[in-house]
């Protein structure tokens, strides 16, 4: 029931702010590419969400990080600084083998860097305690196991493991902010069923009430909507747009799919080979030429007001490297 | 009035956690577990060499001279001498129940050894002995029969010691920028191997077919001359491990989400995961000291419990201090009553128990392995 209502408002809110949003978030550009530059006068109005609440925690900063993994030779990202702007929605994309996940263990310091700093507001993310860093910034892993009898509720309330000392007992704000999430990711439905009896769709649900149950400034989701079936993914997608949209909270998010990463995104960045290729407003990031030299693969970009749309049309291949990337925006002059 | 409403939805809040925590599997569990335990400890004091009727027996047991004596309870359990009884209750209460009071502490620490270890390992199937516990113990309890004989008397120290070297040394092998699970139970198996292998070794030199019999008592576990000074000494033990299982049981129920969810909830699972171990070998020591090496009963007791009451930890650690008495206190009146006169270790029995279960628990599921 809340997971309807819920989505009935969102739906509503973002036909109202998306215009505004990009605005604020990506800084001087005048015309809205979404809008086509139709909307001038809304360039003027005051932020309705994010910086409307004044200066927001949750500005995350990784430094000339280098990644590797200990055994691995070579580090998988090397030397690459990323921000997240404090309640912004950041997007990393990427092949396979990017470093995309590297590259968000590293912000969630899950995995130590041979050098460089993570900051969150600032702050050397070594100098937290690691259950104030728990409060502060909530990863939600790829892969996430958990015994199949425990239900939903339970869950989520492990959540607030970073909240509770080791003696406490759950409080009334624990209540709360599971409420909270379980409302949020929509989920309540499934509040008393058995994690294991849940399908990939509604178990990942119940995984994001639980990282959301954490109240952190930063979330860091790495690849929520891999494997789920398209409502899923859609649900997903939704719930993150309600944070953005909402709430203060910074969000990255690590996304396969280029697509949704550019409807969800304020802030995309792209990677290849552990290096940082393309950074900027979803507009900036997707082009034809990215997508062929980051992506190899041919495809149709096409401005929308809902953002870019990517039409894939075929994958590149070595032979193709030559190829100027002008041609590929004609389909029919590829295979003469 | 404002102030009273949050006070009154707390109170009922609580009530419903409370009868949450203590749902219906559970309570069946703990009572069915009671009865088994009482039940197997009625047979226990009825049957024996010196012959008494069981209204006897039973009469001596709860004979109100020596249940309400503090003097009696002084002597029992800190020692020194035990106040004037009638014989009959001086057979029950200082031959007959200390060995269930022994079995039930045993069966207690096992049981929430291997709830333990089943959590850090992640595995269904790890038991108290898993990280080369046993291995160790069983080699120091050979080293002490057949080249240290002038340690005999500390053998119940030396067995427990030598259990928790074997651990720190997989501890040591398995760490490598941390440890995890498999590496955990790899090292164990490594360990475990060359410590049996040298444990079977030493057999060869026992001089006398008494230090093999003694041995091989050790090593499979016996109750066999069990006494109250066994219970002085694993009640402690006993008492500091199982508190602190009961109160790390949302640090376990964390760590079966895994190591990367557990540290990004800001959980440092190396530390924890030490620390925990730490107090399952504690309790498997405890038990090897006044027992030696009871198998399967840490393996298949808690397994029992996670079908009944499922594997929150809260209730798992709970269902396993009631149910492993039930098991060891039961299995051991076969092993003492079984071939009477002739005793068996108790061991010996739990094996036979434990592996027709086992058997039907693998026919039954169709997934074991994982929690």
């Amino acid at each position: 029931m809340s997971g309807e209502r819920r989505s009935e408002t969102t739906g509503e809110r973002r036909s109202e702010t998306t215009g505004e949003r990009r605005k604020e978030t990506t800084g001087e550009r005048r015309t809205d590419p979404r809008t086509n530059g139709s909307s001038p006068a809304s360039v003027d109005e005051p932020g309705t969400t994010v910086s409307g609440r004044g200066e927001a925690d949750g500005r995350l900063d990784g430094e000339d990080l280098v990644l590797s993994y200990p055994g691995s030779d070579g580090p998988v990202v090397d030397g690459e600084s990323i921000t997240a702007k404090a309640g912004a929605v950041t997007a990393l994309v990427g092949p396979n083998g990017s470093g995309k996940s590297t590259l968000l263990k590293g912000l969630a310091d899950q995995l130590e860097p041979d050098s460089g700093s993570v900051l969150v507001d600032g702050r050397a993310i070594q100098s937290f305690d690691k259950k104030e860093l728990a409060r502060t910034v909530g990863l939600l892993s790829q892969e996430s196991t958990s015994p199949n009898s425990i239900t939903v509720e339970d869950l989520v309330y492990h959540g607030r493991y970073p909240h509770r000392g080791f003696f406490e007992s759950t409080t009334e704000a624990d209540e709360r902010a599971v409420d909270r999430a379980i409302e949020l990711a929509g989920c309540g439905h499934l509040r008393d069923r058995e994690v294991g009896s849940l399908s990939g769709g509604q178990k990942q649900l119940a995984w994001i009430a639980m990282v959301l149950a954490q109240d952190t400034d930063v979330l860091l989701l790495d690849e929520p909507t891999t494997f789920l079936d398209l409502r899923h993914q859609l649900e997903v997608m939704e719930i993150v747009e309600t944070l953005r949209e909402e709430s203060d909270i910074t969000v990255i998010v690590v996304l396969h799919d280029i697509q949704q990463a550019a409807r969800l995104a304020d802030e995309m960045v792209a990677l290849e080979e552990g290096a940082i290729r393309a950074r900027g407003t979803p507009e900036e990031v997707v082009t034809e030429e990215l997508l062929a030299e980051v992506f190899e693969v041919d495809a149709e970009v096409e401005s929308t007001p809902r953002g870019p749309r990517i039409e894939p049309l075929r994958p590149r291949h070595d032979d193709d490297r030559e190829r100027p990337t002008e041609r590929v925006a004609r389909p029919d002059s590829g295979d003469s | 009035m404002a102030t009273e409403i949050p006070s009154e939805t707390d109170a009922t809040s609580r009530r419903e956690q409370w009868l949450d925590w203590f749902d219906g599997s559970l309570f069946t569990l703990v009572v069915g577990s009671l009865a088994v335990t009482v039940a197997g400890g009625l047979v226990q004091v009825s049957f024996g060499a010196f012959s008494m009727s069981i209204v006897e027996a039973w009469q001596a047991v709860f004979d109100p001279n020596v249940v309400f004596d503090p003097r009696a309870w002084e002597a029992f359990l800190l020692g020194g001498e035990v106040p004037e009884m009638n014989e009959r209750s001086l057979i029950v209460w200082n031959i007959r129940l200390p060995r269930v009071f022994v079995g039930a502490l045993v069966g207690m620490n096992l049981a929430v050894s291997g709830a333990i270890f089943q959590a850090v390992t992640r595995n269904e199937l790890a038991s108290p002995f898993i990280l080369g516990v046993s291995s160790g113990a069983g080699l120091a309890i050979l080293l002490t029969l057949v080249v240290f004989s002038g340690l005999a008397a500390f053998l119940p120290v030396v067995a427990s010691v030598g259990g928790a070297i074997a651990f720190l040394i997989v501890y040591a092998i398995a760490w490598k920028n941390g440890t995890s699970p498999v590496r955990l139970v790899l090292a164990g198996v490594i360990v475990g191997t060359v410590f049996s292998s040298l444990q079977t070794a030493l057999f060869f030199f026992a001089d006398n077919i008494g230090v093999v019999q003694s041995a091989i008592a050790w090593t499979t576990g016996s109750l066999t001359g069990t006494d109250w000074e066994q219970v002085r000494m694993v009640l402690p033990w006993t008492a500091v491990a199982m508190l602190l299982a009961l109160i790390s049981s949302r640090q376990l129920n964390v760590l079966l989400l895994g190591e990367q969810t557990a540290s990004s909830l800001g959980m440092s699972v190396e530390k924890v995961r030490f620390a925990l171990s730490g107090v399952a070998v504690l309790a498997a020591a405890a038990s090897i000291a006044v027992a030696g090496i009871v198998g399967f009963v840490g393996l298949i007791v808690p397994h029992v419990v996670r079908n009944v009451v499922g594997s929150d930890y809260k209730k798992l650690v709970v269902g396993c201090l009631f149910a492993g008495p039930a098991l060891m206190v039961a299995a051991d009146v076969g092993a003492r009553l079984a071939l009477n006169p002739v005793q068996i270790p108790v061991g010996i029995v739990t094996g036979l128990v434990g592996g027709p279960y086992f058997l039907y628990l693998m026919r039954k599921q169709e997934q074991m392995g994982e929690i």
